[in-house]
């Protein structure tokens, strides 16, 4: 059993907060959920719409057709009526328009109740969250229940006003569309649940990671992992700083972590833009950072509300210069929370910027993760902060002046270069943004310079072999007619869709990257051997992935699914693509 | 207790007779007298004959990028606000490529020493006109003479939030020594203007236009005084440079204000382990 519940209506009202407590109340009720969020960039007077596809398996992707649709307004069913089946149901107000033919219709008249119960516009919400309840067969106790924890500090009062909207709601459907009401919603027992977004993830697994420092200037769709962070100060003593500019944000997290503290910055494709000459610093200096970019579609403002796959190319080169960097790609919650806190160990231990990429899609929609998974990763996991100098004070104190130069990019065979920690007594080294000698001193010298390049690159060439993780493979590609390729949050989409085509007797594989870059050729044409259709699916114009596999391993895949309208890939279009 | 030979890198490569020789005795000097060592000092050079220094002084230090000096500190600062962190930059490091940064670096009160080398151009890149320079100045880059006025940095430091904002010049070693002392004691956002002749790209601020222009601020002069502080500031519109702490005021630094800081600093906190308290949110 799975279905797609939407509501919409005016920006400024509500739908977001609605939406999230639907996706709640289904994962306390014992279900799977993805949602997906649809705002315009403005706070007032546009059309704001919300969906949650509800799974009694883990689900990661939207389906097209909507089985509910709640019409808080009248756009909300004109703009996604297209999406509607006659068996779905439109729940609507008839007061305010028009009467819809060709759906199963329920009247709720959202109206006339606020004003009997002198209840503020955004209790309609409330009314259409029983409503949906009753229609679905679910328990409105979960409700009710969540209505209490939101207002508990509110007092007895507020809550019971509040809970009465929301049982009118479920006892209008109760009452007059008993022929209507499906069984979808019944409590189910099940394993605790989480319900979280990729942002959300992104900054749990930060705090894993002992990230101590987040800096960032707001922007969309990575401003939720500062304003979450920011929530959590009291409770965690994390320090997060909300600088004047990006420039400022990535230059604050380099100067905490020279001085020993994990930190990370969090932005978009236009504010990493103007962090990317720091980004060759970090290269140069090696001083590990951890850089989060959710994409949106560019150019330049772009869509900000909206997805896109479009930063891979330029996260990948961003910076001047040549310098090793690390770019991940986590293809849904999980492997957010996973990849997030590798991504903190990786640049501690390769002493170098490590990005993670994310975009609206992943950023915004909200997943259930099983609680068990996200304990079991924070017993497992440990802090790795790679080389650090244990010198003690006493090894300097008898030591002469040149002694006590420390050798911070000394020449080693892995590429890697012990780190001092400032305030650690008797020594001292600068961090130098100019080529340097193994102490850090500046240098413009032939030798010195090969040296220190080549011992920079041999940093990838440890990595590849440590800790380079190759794509998973969903399905057996030997028995599949046909292999996607896609990376970061489309895996979602296409691991769905193959669950559709084995239906229909369709074998199929995806090989799912989400270690970008660097890749380790000579693995990874170990994947693309077989002689088989592979398609490339990808939510941008360019096929960015295909060209650096291209690029990097000579790959080339000339079938492709791109879509890059600002909205995510549904399982339907890649479907349709095969017939 | 440290010595100056203790702070000494390299010889420096700069110019004979450039004011950044100076203050490069000026600042060892500060430092020696501060009772640090090289181990107990953050230092971040922005680009620029001024920010070269890197090679020269020891320290815990970033050879930073043009311009980004201060966001470094600044993050040094709230990783181990114990350690005294000090940022030299130049003119054109600091009130041009960097001016944002130095603004909110003021608004925040952040527990650094700014030392500025204020000499009018921009001399790494061999004499182009930086934001300090006089109206009409000639230079490569304004061949015609610059049509901006210059800025104050004074006054766009008092105006800002800074808590302590002194001037100094590179030719009086001991005034520069006292000012920098105090600017790095001081609690809060330091400014410290030195005026710096550059013997090689600047004919107009020399050593004499100096010598003839500067006066210190009197003993009796109050720099708790935010209006005459601007007035004192603004004195440099008029080519009168005074010399000395033009404005100091005692205001709660940004990291006194985290309680998370209130007890460790933030390199040597115990990891934080109680995830539970996080997921509730999520159920
Ligand atoms: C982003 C960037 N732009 C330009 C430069 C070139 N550059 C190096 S130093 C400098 C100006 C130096 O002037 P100032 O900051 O006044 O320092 P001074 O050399 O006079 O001490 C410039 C423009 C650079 N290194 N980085």
């Amino acid at each position: 059993m799975s279905f797609t519940w939407k509501i919409g209506g005016e920006a400024g009202f509500g739908i977001m907060t609605t939406g999230l407590l639907f996706s709640k109340i289904a994962s306390r009720s014992g279900y799977h959920i993805f949602d997906y969020v649809e705002y315009p960039s403005l706070i007032r007077g546009g059309h704001n719409a919300y969906e949650v596809h509800v799974s009694e398996n883990e689900t990661t992707h939207l389906n097209k057709t909507i089985e509910i649709l709640v019409c808080l307004n009248k756009e909300t069913f004109e703009k996604h009526k297209f999406r509607l089946t006659s068996e779905s149901l439109v729940i609507y107000d008839k007061d305010e328009f028009g009467i819809i033919s060709d759906y199963k219709t329920i009247n709720i008249p959202f109206k006339k109740i606020l004003s009997e119960l002198k209840g503020q516009p955004v209790m309609k919400n409330t009314i259409a969250l029983g409503a949906s309840i009753a229609v679905l067969g679910g328990d409105i106790d979960v409700l009710l229940k969540i209505i209490e924890e939101q207002f508990s500090k509110k007092g007895e009062e507020i809550i019971n006003f509040n809970k009465q909207f929301a049982n009118v709601g479920f006892n209008q459907v109760k009452n007059n569309y008993k022929t209507l009401i499906l069984n979808y919603l019944t409590k189910r027992k099940s394993d605790v649940k989480l319900v979280m977004t990729g942002n959300d993830a992104f900054s749990l697994g930060s705090m894993i990671a002992d990230c101590r420092l987040y800096v960032a200037y707001p922007m969309t769709p990575a401003s939720s992992v500062l304003t979450t962070l920011a929530s959590w100060q009291k409770k965690t003593n994390i320090v997060v700083r909300h600088a004047e500019d990006e420039i400022s944000v990535i230059n604050t997290a380099i100067g905490a972590s020279f001085a020993g503290v994990r930190s990370s910055v969090g932005t978009s494709g236009g504010g990493f833009a103007l962090m990317v000459e720091t980004v060759s610093l970090a290269g140069v200096t090696e001083i590990p950072l951890v850089i989060f970019v959710s994409q949106r579609p560019g150019p330049a403002t772009g869509m900000p509300t909206w997805t896109e796959q479009g930063d891979l190319l330029f996260a990948v080169h961003s910076g001047h210069g040549e310098f090793p960097k690390i770019v991940l790609a986590p293809g849904d919650i999980e492997e957010m929370i996973e990849l997030t806190a590798k991504a903190y160990n990786l640049a501690d231990i390769y002493q170098l910027p490590v990005i993670v990429m994310s975009d609206m899609l992943l950023s915004e929609s909200h997943k259930t993760v099983s609680k068990k998974f996200v304990d079991d990763f924070i017993a497992e996991y440990k802090v790795n902060r790679g080389k650090i100098s244990n010198i003690k004070a006493s090894t300097f104190a008898k030591a002469s002046v040149d002694e006590q130069n420390f050798l911070r990019y000394k020449i080693t065979e892995d590429g890697i270069s012990e780190r001092l920690i400032p305030e650690t007594p008797g020594s001292f080294y600068q961090a130098n943004s100019y080529e340097h000698l193994e102490d850090g001193h500046t240098t413009e010298e032939s030798a010195p310079r090969i040296a220190q390049v080549d011992k920079r690159a041999r940093k990838w060439q440890t990595y590849l072999k440590s800790d380079f993780q190759l794509p998973k493979i969903y399905g057996d590609i030997d028995k599949a007619d046909v292999v996607f390729v896609c990376w970061g949050s489309t895996k979602g989409v296409v691991v769905e869709e193959q669950k559709i085509l084995l239906k229909k007797d369709k074998a199929s594989a995806c090989i799912h990257f989400n270690h970008m870059y660097p890749l380790d050729k000579e693995k990874i044409k170990g994947i693309f051997n077989k002689k088989k259709r592979y398609i490339l699916v990808e939510n941008n114009s360019w096929g960015q992935f295909g060209k650096l596999l291209l690029q990097e391993t000579g790959i080339e895949i000339k079938e492709k699914l791109l879509k890059y309208d600002g909205r995510p890939i549904m399982a339907e279009e890649i479907i349709n693509k095969l017939t | 207790m440290s010595t100056i030979n203790d702070f000494s890198g390299y010889n420096p490569t700069w110019c004979p007779g450039c004011g950044n020789w100076g203050i490069g005795v000026a600042i060892k000097q500060a430092l020696v007298q501060l009772n640090l060592s090289p181990s107990k000092v953050g230092v971040v050079f922005g680009i620029g004959c001024s920010g070269n220094m890197n090679d020269f002084l020891n320290a815990y230090a970033i050879h930073s990028l043009h311009g980004r000096a201060i966001p470094n500190a600044i993050g040094i600062k709230l990783a181990n606000h114990k350690m005294p962190v000090v940022a030299i930059v130049g003119d054109g490091d600091c009130y041009g490529e960097g001016g944002n940064h130095l603004i909110h670096a003021c608004r925040g009160n952040h527990d650094i020493t700014v030392i500025v080398h204020d000499n009018g151009v921009y001399g790494l890149t061999t004499g182009q006109v930086a934001p300090t320079a006089l109206k009409g100045f000639k230079s490569k880059s304004t061949p015609s003479g610059i049509i901006e006025i210059p800025i104050n940095p004074l006054s766009l430091a008092i105006g800002s939030g800074a808590t302590f904002v002194a001037q100094s010049f590179a030719g009086d070693v001991n005034h520069a020594i006292a000012m920098i002392k105090a600017g790095i004691e001081h609690k809060g956002f330091s400014l410290i203007n030195i005026l710096q002749p550059c013997v090689t790209f600047n004919k107009i601020n020399t050593y004499q236009y100096y010598l003839q222009k500067v006066y210190k601020l009197p003993l009796n002069y109050k720099k708790d005084n935010f209006k005459t502080a601007v007035e004192k500031s603004l004195e440099m519109n008029e080519e009168k440079f005074p010399l000395g702490i033009v404005y100091e005021t005692d205001k709660p630094s940004y990291t006194d204000q985290l309680p998370q800081l209130e007890k460790k600093t933030l390199v040597e906190k115990e990891r934080f382990s109680d995830f539970e308290k996080l997921m509730i949110d999520f159920i």
